[in-house]
């Protein structure tokens, strides 16, 4: 079930944007594709959407290669806005659903509903170039959604936008993947959107670096840190762990890397037999963090960029 | 076939909605309108209707002569005053002075010069076939007789001449302007289109469920129906004034020929359209529209230059079968050439399959610059990019 990408690679010329990616996207998942400007991300979505052909691999949607007839069901929002600047908002969004198969009264209707969702029921009869810049993200939105798509992907759909809005949208996302859509989009601020994939392909020049749940990926990483505040007059109990190095020691914080295997709680526990713990905490590494860690070792040997 | 007519027509829909909408659809169409108006109203009221000629009697103008004159008026479109003076004498006066056209008096008819226009002839006619029946009465014919008499016309004058030249080659020409007016309006409106849908990015969106070819094919589709809109607006006045007068001078053309030059007129139409398109898919920002459309409007414009100067003077020279056989300028050449009368209708049909397979081939051309121009931003694209297997990015 789901979308599966499939060795995909692509040049445009003597640049290789895209060597061999693989990954899938689960229905009800929300999955992150992340990584770098110029990483191959929107490269892979225009893929994906049938706008650029592959040189190698296949795009599968329930274990059949993606097909013209596929894609109409889906909903695809582009990096830039793509929306005609003289229409009226709600033409808009039915003209989109009815590119997508819908009927007109459909259009009409689900094009209402989504605009009421959205907040810009009040809009219907703007001009598209007379919104802000964040109504029109969610305008853009609207567009891509209006047809009930069972895939949703959308390509830098945080970018520009305020924490406000990035919840909005996060909550928006949210909402379809529950209803069991497969929802899959792109960002380079690895950071903004941590809290909103449950499942990441990390990409880097071309090739993912990094694959799988968030949550395990950040568990599972060597760069927890486990930050105290003892009252102890040394710091001579960490001798007994030799693999633990000191990241920073400040007056009222001491933050220890913890290596795999070791457990923080063990540590904890040596640390309130030397004294009074105040304060504690594991930080899990970010998504950025993360993502720094696996593009090293995938470096050329050379270490050229 | 059915789903990519159904979303070119979505295409043509929206974009024949939003240029009926716009602003300068609604300026030019009123531009038009007045224009044509103008040009249909301003000749008559200069020229015509307004014709009234003065004739001086003494006392009340003879009910008989102002019968004639009036039924004469109708059907050549004058109206006649009548003022009365007291004697000859004031009669003289008022035509010397130009206050009547023709003054009547016992028998004797008053110009001011020799040669005073076709009423006193009139005037004159009119006193003659009164005088005339009076004596045919007076030497004893019924009034019915009388009446025969004056009813007799010469032969009634039918034309059956061929259609004539002039105005085979009025169509032919008309053809040319039309076509040339239209594509420059139209050429605009659709490279607009495109190169606002490409600029912003619109045409990504697009590609993920419509082909190029229903994009190109829709918008040349709504701005072809916005123009015929347009040229409607432009022809209605005068096809009204045809139908209320016969005084406009409107070549009588057969309809074979007419049939013929709306067939080129949509050929050339199309051809030009997807040229405008190819080139503005070429565009990266809205402000370069018109210098990337600048080479079809030259190539337009020279194509109607060669036809009316080279395929005019001698149509069936070399030069003459070659422009109209080229697909480019076949939908300004032919027309004239057509009018001349000698061209074969092989070369007729050869000419408009070509140019109807080169509209169809830049279709595809078209399209295709459409799908890779779209990957490549930030830069007016060069053809030769397009061309190429792979564009670079």
């Amino acid at each position: 079930m789901g979308l599966r990408i499939h060795d995909v690679a692509h040049s445009f010329g003597d640049r290789l944007a895209l060597d061999g990616v693989s990954f899938d996207v689960a229905p009800g998942v929300i999955t992150g594709l992340l990584g770098p400007n110029g990483a191959g991300k929107t490269t892979l979505l225009r893929i994906m959407l049938g706008v650029l052909s592959p040189d190698r691999g296949e795009v599968l949607y329930d274990g059949r290669p993606v097909g013209e007839q596929d894609r109409r069901h889906w909903g695809y929002m582009s990096q830039e806005r793509g929306l005609y600047p003289g229409m009226p908002a709600g033409d808009q969004v039915a003209h989109f659903g009815r590119l997508h198969g819908l009927s007109r009264r459909d259009a009409i209707s689900r094009a209402h509903a989504l605009l009421a969702e959205l907040d810009l029921e009040d809009r219907w009869n703007d001009r598209t170039d007379k919104l802000s810049g964040g109504m029109q993200q969610r305008l853009q939105l609207a567009t891509s959604l209006v047809h009930d798509p069972e895939v949703i992907v959308l390509d830098e759909p945080f970018a520009g936008l305020d924490p406000v809005a990035v919840e909005s949208l996060s909550e928006t996302l949210r909402l379809r993947s529950r209803d069991g859509r497969t929802v899959l989009f792109s960002s380079h601020q690895l950071d903004l959107v941590q809290d909103l994939c449950e499942d990441i392909a990390m990409v880097d020049r071309g090739r993912t670096v990094l694959l799988g749940s968030v949550a395990r990926l950040r568990a599972s990483s060597g760069r927890r840190q486990l930050r105290l505040h003892v009252e102890a007059p040394n710091h001579d109990w960490l001798l007994a762990y030799p693999d633990i190095t000191v990241v920073s020691d400040e007056a009222d914080e001491l933050r220890l890397a913890v290596p795999p295997g070791i457990d923080p709680l063990e540590v904890l526990d040596a640390a309130r037999a030397a004294g009074q713990v105040v304060d504690f905490g594991l930080d899990l590494p970010t998504l950025s963090q993360l993502f720094l860690t696996a593009a090293d070792q995938t470096l050329d040997p050379s270490g050229v960029r | 076939m059915r789903a990519w007519w159904r979303g070119t027509s979505l295409v043509a829909e929206r974009g024949l909605v939003e240029n009926v909408r716009s602003r300068s659809f609604k300026v030019v169409t009123g531009l038009l309108l007045l224009l044509s108006i103008a040009a249909v109203t301003i000749p008559q009221i200069l020229s015509g209707g307004g014709t009234t000629y003065t004739l001086a009697t003494i006392g009340k103008a003879p009910a008989q002569v102002v019968a004639a004159l009036n039924a004469a008026g109708k059907s050549a479109d004058f109206t006649v005053k009548y003022v009365s003076r007291m004697d000859e004498a004031a009669i003289r006066r008022a035509v010397r002075d130009g206050v009547a056209t023709a003054g009547l008096a016992a028998g004797t008819l008053y110009t001011a010069s020799p040669s005073a226009g076709t009423f006193p002839v009139m005037v004159a006619q009119a006193e003659v076939t009164l005088e005339t029946s009076r004596q045919l009465s007076a030497a004893g014919l019924s009034p019915q007789q009388v009446a025969d008499l004056q009813s007799i016309r010469p032969p009634r004058q039918v034309i059956v001449g061929r259609v004539n030249d002039e105005g085979r080659a009025a169509a032919g020409l008309a053809v040319g302007i039309v076509l040339y007016l239209a594509l420059t309006f139209a050429g605009n409106a659709i490279a607009t289109t495109v190169a606002t849908e490409k600029s912003t990015r619109i045409s990504e969106v697009l590609l993920a469920v419509l082909r190029p070819s229903q994009v190109l094919v829709g918008t040349v589709m709504a701005v072809g129906t916005a123009t015929l809109v347009q040229l409607l607006v432009l022809a209605t006045p005068l096809a009204v004034a045809v139908q209320v007068t016969d005084k406009i001078g409107v070549p009588t053309v057969a309809a074979g020929d007419m049939g013929l030059a709306v067939a080129w007129f949509v050929l050339g139409f199309a051809l030009y359209a997807f040229l405008f398109a190819a080139a503005a898919a070429l565009v990266n920002k809205i402000t370069e529209v018109s210098s990337a459309i600048t080479p079809v409007i030259i190539l337009l414009a020279a194509g109607y230059m060669l036809a009316v100067t080279v395929v005019m003077s001698d149509p069936n020279g070399g030069w003459g079968v070659a422009l109209s056989t080229f697909p480019l300028t076949a939908p300004l050449a032919m027309p004239i050439r057509w009018a001349s009368g000698e061209v074969p209708v092989w070369q007729l049909v050869l000419a408009m399959a070509l140019t109807a397979a080169t509209a169809v081939l830049l279709v595809w051309v078209a399209s295709s610059i459409y799908r890779r121009a779209l990957l490549i931003t930030g830069h007016r694209v060069k053809l030769r990019e397009v061309i190429s297997s792979r564009p670079a990015s």
